[in-house]
């Protein structure tokens, strides 16, 4: 089993996931400094269509809506991102390092696991982040909360096998302690699994923090794509929709696209080793 | 597995969920009654009703005997007072519950069907034409947020060629009956049904077409032809079976997911069910409310999973014990 | 009656068959063996069109080309009058349908019935198969190799098939298991034509009439099952007898040297044949038939018969020794010649070598019997019971076994030294300088009788004989050069007249043996019938005179 990192993306699909990817990567860099406006300013008439001042439009108070998508564009790859990396690093530690550990470590974040996996990740979060009214970081917190079982579990079956194989046996009887293991032997043979299950809970993330964006639970301070369209959905019976309604939607779309795409050329790619 | 220590399991996260209701308003500082009930609330309401209030869920006394008197309440299936519709938060449900289960239910029920028979059809023809048209499209649209989904179909097929109605469950005071009530309902149901399998189906389509790619070398698949059989039965009775396990189980945890996507449709269309009503309880911040319908959704979510999970040595007979992979479960 | 005409199967660019020609008569069971990869499982499918990219040819069985039938004709016909029992492994059988469901699902694709009329039906068929009833309705998960096997035989028996074919049906059984299915294949097989695929020999000698021998692609040999594994024609068919471990024959089993490979010019079997010449890797031998209902794909016309005696008579001062002798020595076998001292076994080795003219009767080598002097001498040589008395005590070791050559004078000095090198290897003599000069009163018995086999090999002949090599030598040295005898045999194909008195040597060691009294033939065959049911009272004499080891 021959794990090699930096393995490009085989697959034409992959690649395609990669290049959304960058883009998006690419303006919600953009949104730090170079959105046209404000998000929040209000920057001209109101429902004004796209034009050389405001290539996306404006929305109904006024605000730029192409500013807004870039700045959009920042929460959900943040919080994207933000919640794969957390839900990875408990799966990592209480998953995989549970598993090392053994005895009644063991059996106790199992447990944990178990449970968490039968809780419906979306409805709890939902009745968490209605009392809570989360911020950015709040949400990232309740996401990874929600989605760390799954990544655990994955994670926790693998090391089953790998604490069995012959180098961390052999490591073992050189003394090697439970960190150095987990950090030398076991991580880098899940990277496969583990980018796999965090590209899997990026694209969740991205899908439940636009929803609830769009059901106003979520912070009202950040800009979200979610909030866009539900606003925009207020009004469809005027023309705004094209403008308004169509780039935060197409945006979450293919973020999430992006997401899928990736994970489908990671398989692939693992599937031809 | 074996079935107690499922049971142990599921017991135990309705427990914790429970709790989370219990718990999460109290964490906010404050009158626990202020917590629970909101500012709006407590100025909306009687104080005899407060005190009622107070009286039944124990709130002056000590979290212990609150904890108590709160799963003595759930146990009750009283589910406290929403203050929004000023009735019982049970009675309210009970309202807006029958068309969420005719969405649910059709919705659940198209979407598998669809997703299975479209993943088999896919799966064994995999790499031709149709596969992969079906294959980028279902990509596609899946990529789609359900709400988005919703509001294209709401525009196209509502606004701009105004072919079903924009909204709600029934036309409000139509004065219809039998069959022409029917088709009423059935005309309004038509674009929050097609919103919601379009988004569904993509999970299930893609785990039937994997898995009848893979098992299109099983050698049973030859065995079966050489007795005669033609190609349809060999894709449903011979490889159709064998999909259909982790087909099933998929379709059975999925089921959370269609009750968030039920939520957002419901509230793209204005449908009065329990995603509607979940929304106003959200903005009316009627606490109770929204408690009572998670609650009864994570209990329905609850059942449903731990069903079939019971299931699966029945699906397939060589599992002894009800036990679901890892990536089946999330 | 199934009639295959040419038939060619490929997997895209690949051809798995070349061209097989094959008849089944009505009501025969024709086994059709071959190693793995030869193509045998392809070859079964492939009839009902289920194998392979391109099939070209033709398949006929009731006047009906299969292979020309348009789809839905050949679902009728599977299944219903050709059924096909597949082999065993892997998930053939579908996990999640119960036994007799599987068996039912034959008779509901073919006739309309209720489903419990085809449960019934099929319920029958396992019984006959011998199926206990409370497994008819388990999964295959909890059914044995052996049941499973029963299941898959019932799904094809069950709608009462004209033409079955049988897909090693035995290979994935223990040898409880394997008995059982047998028995329970002699009762079903009967009266239905059958084609058996196996590379089982055994199976395939219990119930088949007829065998068809499949070597890469290729039938290298047809004909009634008892004669072929009896007296092979194809020198594969022999080889694949001999790798076959037998309780009816005691010779050690033989492996064939080199290894199937495909997309070898000419016979495909040439670079492994001890018996090749130059046509066999020039073009494919045609099956050609032969009497007795045999066919042989060989240039050669099947194994050659290095030696063939017919009625040779010998008398020597007077007294007749030899009268009239007939026997054949095939290409690459050993023939034991047994007797007891003065029944004229050296008098017919001597013979044979032209030492002195034969007074009656004849005798070809290699197929004639007027060889020049050097040919015949490559041909046939001759290995004496005390090697120290045929060689000169003046000559040493590189010298005796370099003598044949300088006496034929065969290319310059250098060579010869260079095949007395390589010869002494092969005898696992070795060829230092030290060695070279030594005499022979300084090599032991076993070092000295290797030399004399050396010497004896180094004109390369075919056949050669062996008259009582080993009886002055230890067990332990006796057994080493008998084994570099077999390897010889295995390697060049070498024919060994083995002449001996030891009857558990010469059981051994043979395919063949001839007892001689008194000059006289008095018992020949097979040496497994021979030395375990001996006929002749002599025989049985010498059998039961036999040294034992251990006491019954």
């Amino acid at each position: 089993m021959h794990i090699q990192y930096g393995k490009k993306l085989k697959s034409g699909p992959g690649l395609l996931g990669l290049y959304l990817l960058i883009f998006w990567a690419a303006v919600a860099l953009a949104g730090f400094f170079l959105t046209p406006y404000a998000p929040e300013a209000y920057a001209g008439k109101a429902f004004l269509p796209p034009s050389a001042a405001h290539w996306l439009g404006t929305n109904d108070v006024g605000q730029d809506l192409l500013s807004q998508l870039m700045a959009g564009a920042r929460t959900s790859l943040g919080v994207a991102i933000g919640a794969a990396f957390v839900s990875a690093l408990l799966g990592a530690l209480l998953g995989a390092g549970g598993t090392l550990v053994g005895g009644s470590v063991e059996r106790l974040t199992v447990r944990m696991m178990d449970v968490g996996l039968v809780i419906p990740p979306i409805l709890a979060a939902m009745l968490a982040a209605a009392y809570l009214q989360p911020g950015s970081f709040t949400l990232i917190g309740i996401l990874a909360f929600f989605f760390w079982p799954g990544t655990g579990r994955l994670l926790r079956s693998q090391t089953l096998l790998l604490r069995e194989s012959g180098p961390v046996t052999a490591a073992r009887t050189f003394g090697a302690g439970r960190w150095y293991l987990l950090r030398r032997h076991v991580l880098p043979d899940l990277a496969p699994v583990l980018s796999a299950a965090m590209i899997h809970d990026a694209r969740r993330a991205v899908f439940l923090e636009a929803g609830l964006a769009f059901l106003g639970i979520s912070d009202p301070l950040a800009q979200s794509w979610g909030r866009m369209i539900q606003q925009a959905l207020a009004f469809t019976y005027l023309d705004a929709w094209s403008w308004w309604l169509l780039p935060p939607g197409i945006a979450v779309s293919s973020l999430v696209l992006a997401f899928a795409l990736i994970g489908t050329g990671l398989e692939e790619t693992h599937a031809a080793d | 597995m074996r079935i107690s220590r499922l049971l142990t399991d599921y017991a135990i996260a309705f427990f914790l969920l429970c709790s989370l209701g219990f718990v999460l308003p109290r964490l906010l500082p404050g009158d626990p009654f202020l917590a629970i009930y909101g500012e709006e609330a407590a100025l909306s309401m009687t104080p005899e009703m407060k005190a009622e209030i107070y009286r039944r869920f124990a709130l002056d006394q000590s979290w212990g005997t609150q904890f108590v008197a709160y799963f003595a309440s759930l146990l009750r299936a009283d589910l406290g007072w929403s203050y929004y519709f000023n009735a019982p938060v049970g009675k309210v449900m009970a309202g807006f519950l029958p068309w969420t289960i005719l969405l649910a239910g059709a919705s659940l029920l198209i979407s598998t069907v669809g997703g299975f028979v479209l993943g088999l059809e896919s799966g064994s023809r995999k790499g031709s034409r149709w596969d992969k048209g079906l294959f980028a499209g279902l990509m596609l649209v899946g990529g789609v947020p359900d709400f988005f989904v919703g509001a294209l179909l709401l525009l196209g097929f509502a606004v701009i060629w105004p072919l079903f109605p924009l909204g709600g469950a029934v036309t409000v005071y139509g004065g219809q009956a039998g069959w022409a009530w029917g088709l009423d309902v059935l005309r309004h149901l038509a674009l929050p049904l097609a919103s919601l399998v379009l988004a569904r189906m993509t999970t299930l389509y893609l785990l039937c077409r994997n898995s009848a790619a893979l098992l299109l070398k099983a050698p049973f698949l030859r065995t079966a032809r050489s007795k005669g059989c033609d190609e349809g039965s060999i894709r449903y009775r011979h490889l159709g079976r064998s999909v259909l396990l982790p087909a099933a189980t998929s379709a059975g945890l999925h089921l959370s997911h269609l009750f968030a996507g039920i939520l957002m449709i419901e509230v793209v269309f204005g449908y009065p069910g329990m995603g509607t009503l979940l929304h106003r309880a959200l903005a009316a911040r009627d606490y109770p409310l929204l408690q009572g319908i998670l609650l009864l959704a994570s209990v329905t979510v609850l059942g449903v999973n731990f069903f079939v999970e019971l299931l699966y040595p029945i699906l397939d007979p060589r599992v002894k014990t009800a036990c679901i992979s890892n990536t089946e479960r999330s | 009656m199934l009639q295959i005409e040419n038939l060619q199967v490929a997997y895209g660019k690949e051809e798995i068959l070349h061209g097989i020609s094959l008849t089944v008569k009505q009501g025969e069971t024709l086994a059709l063996i071959g190693e793995s990869g030869a193509g045998k499982t392809t070859l079964g499918l492939s009839l009902l069109r289920l194998a392979g990219d391109t099939v070209t040819g033709s398949v006929r069985w009731q006047d009906r080309d299969l292979l020309k039938c348009t789809e839905e004709e050949l679902r009728d016909v599977r299944g219903r009058l050709v059924a096909l029992v597949h082999q065993n492994g892997g998930e053939v059988l579908h996990p999640l349908h119960t036994a007799v469901e599987q068996v039912a699902e034959a008779v509901r694709v073919h006739f309309p019935v209720t489903k419990e009329a085809a449960k019934a039906k099929a319920a029958e068929t396992l019984a006959v198969v011998g199926l206990d009833a409370d497994r008819h309705r388990l999964h295959p998960h909890r059914l044995s190799g052996g049941e499973q096997q029963r299941v898959l035989l019932a799904m094809a028996l069950v709608n009462e098939p004209g033409l079955l074919i049988l897909d090693e049906p035995t290979s994935s059984l223990d040898p409880p298991g394997k008995a059982q299915v047998l028995r329970i294949l002699e009762s079903t097989l009967r009266g239905r034509t059958n084609l058996l695929i196996t590379h089982d020999l055994a199976t395939a000698a219990t119930v088949a009439d007829t065998v068809a021998v499949l070597y890469s692609g290729r039938i290298v040999e047809t004909g009634p099952c008892a004669e072929v594994f009896a007296s092979p024609g194809h020198p594969y068919t022999r080889a694949l007898l001999r790798a076959y471990p037998d309780m009816t024959t005691f010779k050690d089993i033989q492996c064939i040297p080199g290894h199937a490979s495909s997309g070898v010019p000419g016979c495909a079997f040439h670079p492994r044949c001890s018996q090749r010449i130059e046509a066999c890797a020039a073009e494919v031998p045609a099956l050609e038939t032969k009497t007795g209902g045999r066919a042989v794909a060989c240039h050669r016309g099947g194994i050659v018969p290095m030696l063939e005696v017919a009625g040779l008579k010998k008398q020597l001062e007077g007294r007749t020794i030899l009268q009239g002798i007939s026997l054949t020595l095939y290409e690459g076998e050993t023939l034991a010649l047994v007797g007891e001292s003065g029944s004229g076994k050296t008098t017919l080795a001597k013979t044979l070598m032209g030492l002195w003219p034969a007074d009656g009767g004849t005798f070809r080598i290699d197929g004639k019997d007027g060889w020049a002097r050097h040919q015949f001498y490559e041909r046939i040589q001759l290995v004496f019971q005390n090697p120290k008395e045929a060689f000169s005590h003046r000559l040493n070791v590189g010298e005796i076994v370099r003598e044949p050559l300088d006496i034929h004078n065969r290319g310059p000095k250098a060579e010869r030294d260079g095949k007395v090198c390589r010869t002494l290897a092969e005898v696992d003599l070795p060829s230092t300088e030290n060695f070279l000069r030594r005499y022979p009163h300084q090599l032991s018995g076993g070092e000295a009788q290797r030399v004399a086999i050396a010497r004896a090999l180094i004109l390369e002949p075919k056949l050669l004989i062996a008259d009582e090599i080993t009886a002055s030598l230890d067990a332990g040295v006796q057994a080493r050069v008998i084994r570099l005898l077999m390897r010889l045999q295995d390697m060049r194909g070498l024919a060994i007249l083995f002449i001996t008195h030891d009857i558990a040597l010469a059981r051994k060691i043979s395919d063949r043996a001839i007892v001689l009294k008194d000059g006289c033939v008095v018992e020949t065959g097979l040496s497994s019938a021979v030395f375990t049911n001996p006929v002749h009272p002599y025989t049985r004499q010498l059998v039961e005179a036999a040294p034992r080891l251990h006491r019954q």
